[in-house]
């Protein structure tokens, strides 16, 4: 955390005039605001709503935008905690975010190897395949919802 | 069935937003009663993060000073380099809840005959 706040990053951040926090953290929440909007509306589909339109119609947008959000939220992010670092040791918050990110990212990873997955839009999903993709959709509704939760009460601590 | 299910997700969704934060950004983790506390100036006045600080020295203790956002400590003339390190400064505000957190979310900061009142819409 000392190495963060001494980093040439966090210095910037500290020195560029009154208004860029609160700028960098608009960026953090608008970054947050497309990535969780996108992922609340397909895991929402993974887990059974809205199943008259393809699972794939659902994808095309939203996967792209979450990819977009997630990229200026963990940019802006990145810039804010470099900040003040050392102010955040011990928050107990920062210790649950992380890790639900962590969980987050790595159910990412298993549904893009799911064959469900693979083959929406080219065919019908077995029920087995359905299932699958709607567990991966509760862990990561789960997940996110922890770490967009616990993020923001890391400031309240 | 399904979407039975689906509205159940919805529902937990906004329940889990309405957890009620214990400390909260504002002045509810800081205690109602006005507090003061005269020292040394450890930390100059730092107008990086969410709020501008410094840090006061009183009695061995060294107290986290929590001022205003920093445009607006900005605004109030409490800009960076002003009040010089190891300079007597009164700090106006409101402490910590927590005993064991040496921190004073402040609304004025009174140096060398000056007061620099951060938050002037309240006493």
């Amino acid at each position: 955390m000392a190495w963060l706040e001494g980093s040439a990053l966090g210095h910037a951040m500290r020195t560029s005039g009154v208004w860029t926090y609160g700028l960098v953290n608009l960026a953090h929440i608008l970054g947050i605001a497309s990535f969780f909007g996108s992922v609340l509306v397909l895991d929402l589909r993974l887990l059974g709503a809205w199943r008259q339109v393809p699972l794939d119609s659902i994808a095309r947008p939203t996967v792209p935008l979450a990819a977009a959000g997630f990229a200026v939220a963990a940019t802006s992010g990145l810039c804010l905690i470099t900040t003040n670092a050392t102010e955040y040791v011990g928050n107990p918050f920062l210790l649950i975010k992380f890790p639900a990110i962590a969980v987050g990212l790595a159910n990412v990873a298993v549904v893009s190897r799911l064959s469900g997955w693979k083959a929406r839009g080219t065919r019908d999903l077995s029920s087995r395949e359905q299932w699958q993709l709607a567990a991966a959709g509760a862990v990561s509704l789960l997940s996110w919802l922890t770490a967009v939760g616990a993020g923001r009460l890391i400031g309240y601590w | 069935m399904h979407s039975r299910f689906s509205l159940w997700i919805i529902m937990f969704v906004l329940a889990l937003w309405t957890i009620p934060a214990a400390a909260h950004h504002g002045w509810s983790g800081n205690g109602t009663e006005e507090f003061e506390l005269s020292g040394i100036v450890e930390t100059g006045v730092s107008l990086a993060g969410p709020h501008a600080t410094m840090k006061v020295k009183a009695d061995g203790q060294v107290w986290d000073i929590t001022l205003a956002p920093a445009a607006r400590t900005e605004r109030a003339g409490l800009k960076e380099g002003i009040i010089p390190v190891g300079a007597q400064v009164t700090i106006h505000g409101h402490r910590n809840r927590d005993g064991k957190r040496y921190e004073i979310k402040t609304e004025r900061v009174t140096w060398n005959g000056r007061t620099f009142n951060v938050y002037p819409d309240r006493d």
